[in-house]
């Protein structure tokens, strides 16, 4: 991949992959370091054949391998006792309920969840393509997933009613 | 908790991944997510996250040239790192040889009460510059031991750099 592939690439997919960097480790600044280690890995490695489509599934793979990573070093806490207000959006628009209420919830996620949903619900990524990203059977995926989503889901309610309450 | 799959949930699934969700759907499935909890958990969850993905994405990061440059630095510190790896294993098979070879010497000499001090200072440096043929039949055949090991441990360094180099 030449400079301006790169440049043309770099443009398309680096918002996509820093919004799952954001939402999953809860901690922009750590995303920011996690998206350029990302990238230099992608670039000095062997990329894979298929164009496009594969070579963000590949990033997206080097992306989930680091953060594994990161939450493996006994020095990081567990992404549960991050504070709430790092992963609620900091802009207001007519959804503000949904997009507040997915930050709430999201904490209260175990990080392998937090990454099956992103992966799944934001990408669209099928069940196959999670497994070769994430590295779990793809028998696997679709229970995770059910079970992750019906937690969502309730969250999402709980927290949605108790803004509508507050207000 | 029960794993089960609505029937529904692949056209939905679909639906909500091309944004046909909900006024490009059918009245029937609109109503059936109404009923099905597991549907509406579905469409629920995947809305906020493609909200959350949506508003994530105006976020550009930073430029890609400074990645690009650093991943060229990375690539040529490695490229250089698997050029100059023969010849740091050559020169340290070559000490490891030489190193182990007076080690044999000297316990092989001890095993024999140091004579090899004895035997140094009778081949006088002199003699070496006078070999007249009596005098070379006279000659230890130890003084031929040290450039013997010398020549060892070259050839050992470029046998083991020309292989090394191979692989």
């Amino acid at each position: 991949m030449d400079r301006e592939a790169f440049a043309g690439f770099y443009q398309r997919s680096a918002p996509a992959l820093r919004a799952y960097l954001v939402r999953v480790s809860g901690n922009s600044a750590l995303a920011d370091d996690l998206l350029q280690e990302s990238y230099l890995r992608f670039l000095c490695a062997k990329q894979p054949e298929g164009g496009e489509v594969n070579f963000r599934r590949y990033l997206f793979r080097i992306a989930t391998n680091l953060l594994r990573d990161h939450w493996r070093k006994p020095k990081h806490g567990c992404l549960e006792e991050i504070p709430d207000q790092f992963l609620i959006a900091q802009d207001v628009s007519s959804q503000v309920d949904l997009q507040a209420a997915l930050g709430l919830a999201m904490a209260r996620m175990r990080p392998r969840d937090r990454q099956l949903l992103w992966l799944a619900h934001a990408e669209g990524y099928s069940h196959q393509e999670i497994a070769e990203i994430t590295g779990l059977a793809t028998a696997s995926i679709r229970l995770l997933l059910f079970r992750a989503r019906r937690k969502m889901a309730r969250l999402l309610r709980k927290h949605m009613a108790g803004d509508r309450s507050l207000t | 908790m029960t794993f089960r799959t609505c029937a529904y949930e692949k056209e939905l699934r679909q639906a909500l991944k091309d944004g046909h969700w909900p006024a490009g759907c059918l009245p029937e499935l609109r109503d059936h997510v109404l009923a099905c909890s597991s549907c509406s958990d579905l469409v629920l969850v995947t809305e906020a996250f493609q909200q959350a993905r949506k508003r994530s994405s105006e976020e550009v990061p930073q430029t890609s040239n400074l990645l690009w440059w650093r991943a060229q630095l990375q690539r040529r510190r490695t490229a250089a790192e698997q050029v100059t790896r023969p010849i740091t294993v050559a020169q340290t098979f070559a000490w490891a040889v030489s190193v182990l070879a007076a080690v044999a010497f000297a316990i092989s000499q001890h095993h024999h009460g140091l004579r090899w001090a004895s035997w140094w200072s009778e081949v006088a440096p002199l003699r070496l510059f006078h070999l007249a043929p009596s005098v070379t039949h006279n000659l230890d055949w130890k003084l031929f031991l040290i450039p013997t090991i010398g020549a060892l441990a070259l050839v050992s360094g470029v046998l083991v750099y020309l292989v090394s180099e191979k692989s």
